[in-house]
């Protein structure tokens, strides 16, 4: 039992320090390590009192590896400084496994919301109007991740109060919210396959004397079949051992010079 | 025209900032998107950026950072092939596969330099933590912002000093002796967005919500085309019939958003629903998923 209680003040000094330099230290090594003993550092202090040697001991645990989203990590935060603060160093092995335990599915539901699923949907907006020349899309998109910071600062005292029984709750939430959102998002990459890949079949054979246009005719059996087929493609390529991201893009990049200077492909 | 000394500056203290936005903020600054829009206002030719970043944003959709793991720097490529593109006049399309797409992946290596230095740093805080010196904790941690922008910061900086002759040497070939490689490398870039949306269904639950990929395709496929017919016809009466006042727009993808998000939203409702009534088991499986994770640790 410890004499110190978690302040609002606090709250806001491990969110700034948080959402300013999470990230600053991430190395090989240990990750996010020195980051999240930096988030924490002054609340430790309060709660052990300086150059104790408890806190010299929960310093060194904190620094060992953590890595999991930035955009969840204050719940760890959170939940951790709420054990460390009610049972003191002898929370050191609950602390430990809970952030273990945590980092690694917050890391994951992170990943796909944050990383893939958001950038899908409003990246998505924002670049088909970029192409027109419209800027306004970005807008959207900057309002959106001014919602997501506001998520971001306020997932600390959620957690704080709440507890391990929050991330029960918010996973049964969040499982119905991924769903959905990457449904949105797989909507969305239909529709950016029919407006964003322009290319279109240059190849004209003549048979005869009578030139058949393959794209017309490709047009009336389905419009937008040139790029559809394209992505089929590159997912299918994508789906080979040994491929990545940057050789994919390379394959293409090479195929695509190929196919033009061939006179099969041409921007459309 | 070359890039003058102010537009370096600006560009070069922006891709400093743009990958700790990346790390910390994720305000949407760090977005090729942005980083196009910004490198064109600076170069005096906004739409030139938006295209390019708006090209190397679809491209990049579907990679994140992920496990911490290096990705392509979309930003990075983005102003170089900004700047250039209109400082040498190069095709927009074109310098997104030229120049945009090999300096983003170049650049991965500058990224993996960076985080490899800050291992450095992170040794002096085990040194620090065991002086109990706060100070020096929290210094050697804000030092890791060093190794990050200046990853960015000085390969940019070099490229836009000293890498314009050799751009205008290219820019002079692929209009020329070589507009066949030219000319391919535009249709190259038309392609290059078919790549992102590829990796990101990778990274979407695809074959749960496969219907969905159907529909917004089919839908957008004909309405795109029904737009794009009648703003010809539009033009075509136009220029005959003199009093001829209507004005046709593109096909709206917001609208076509919002599709989606209905069809979102119904699911979400459906999805809640099924939880609220499994609700027991689902918490039960939570605990055991974690009493799971706590043998590991054991």
């Amino acid at each position: 039992m410890t004499n110190y209680k978690l302040t609002d003040q606090d709250f806001r000094q491990i969110n700034l320090r948080c959402l300013c330099g999470f990230e600053l230290g991430w190395n090989y090594e240990r990750m996010q390590g020195s980051g999240y003993l930096y988030t924490i550092l002054p609340q430790l202090r309060k709660i052990y009192g300086d150059n104790t040697p408890e806190l010299k001991e929960m310093m060194r645990v904190h620094t060992q590896f953590f890595n999991t989203s930035n955009f969840f990590n204050t719940i760890i935060t959170g939940i951790d400084l709420a054990l460390e603060e009610e049972q003191g160093v002898k929370a050191k092995d609950a602390v430990v496994g809970m952030k273990a335990g945590l980092m690694g599915s917050f890391a994951a539901i992170g990943d796909s919301i944050f990383g893939a699923l958001l950038p899908a949907i409003f990246g998505a907006i924002a670049a088909t109007l970029a192409i027109k020349g419209n800027p306004l899309g970005l807008v959207i998109w900057f309002i959106a991740q001014m919602g997501v910071i506001l998520f971001r600062w306020k997932q600390l005292p959620w957690a704080y109060k709440e507890g391990v029984n929050l991330v029960t709750k918010m996973a049964n939430k969040l499982s119905a919210v991924t769903d959905s959102a990457s449904l949105m998002g797989i909507f969305m990459v239909g529709a950016l396959v029919a407006t964003m890949v322009n290319v279109k079949f240059a190849w004209a054979p003549t048979i005869g004397s009578v030139p058949l246009n393959i794209q017309n005719n490709l047009d009336m059996i389905m419009p937008r079949m040139v790029p559809a087929i394209i992505v089929g493609l590159v997912y299918w390529l994508l789906g080979k051992k040994g491929m990545t991201s940057t050789k994919a893009i390379f394959l293409v990049l090479i195929l695509s010079v190929l196919f033009s200077a061939l006179g099969v492909l041409a921007k459309g | 025209m070359s890039i003058q000394w102010w537009q370096i500056l600006i560009l070069t203290l922006y891709a400093g900032y743009q990958v700790i936005d990346e790390i910390q903020f994720w305000s949407s600054l760090n977005t090729p998107i942005f980083g196009g829009l910004l490198t064109g206002l600076v170069m005096g030719d906004m739409k030139t950026g938006l295209v390019i970043g708006g090209s190397m944003q679809l491209m990049v959709l579907g990679i994140g950072t992920f496990g911490g793991a290096s990705k392509l720097d979309a930003n990075s490529g983005t102003i170089l092939a900004t700047a250039f593109s209109v400082a040498t006049g190069m095709d927009a399309t074109q310098a997104v596969s030229t120049l945009a797409v090999p300096v983003a992946s170049l650049m991965i290596y500058m990224d993996i330099l960076g985080r490899f230095t800050n291992t450095f740093f992170a040794h002096r805080i085990d040194a620090e933590v065991e002086k109990m010196n706060y100070k020096g904790i929290e210094r050697y941690f804000v030092a890791g912002i060093l190794p990050w922008s200046l990853s960015r910061m000085i390969p940019v900086f070099l490229a836009l000093a000293f890498g314009g002759g050799l751009v205008a040497k290219v820019v002079a070939y692929l209009n020329g002796p070589l507009k066949w490689l030219g000319d391919g490398m535009s249709t190259a870039g038309a392609v290059l967005p078919a790549v992102g949306f590829a990796i990101l269904l990778r990274y979407l639950p695809l074959k749960k919500h496969v219907s969905y990929l159907f529909l917004g395709f089919v839908i957008t496929a004909l309405l795109t085309t029904l737009f794009g017919n009648i703003q010809a016809i539009g033009t075509a009466v136009g220029s005959v019939v003199k009093n001829f006042s209507g004005s046709f727009n593109g096909l709206s993808m917001l609208a076509i958003a919002l599709i989606g998000l209905a069809l979102a939203l119904i699911n979400y409702s459906h999805a809640s629903a099924m939880i609220e009534s499994k609700g027991a088991a689902a918490v039960a499986t939570a605990v055991d998923a974690k009493g799971e994770i706590e043998d590991d640790e054991l």
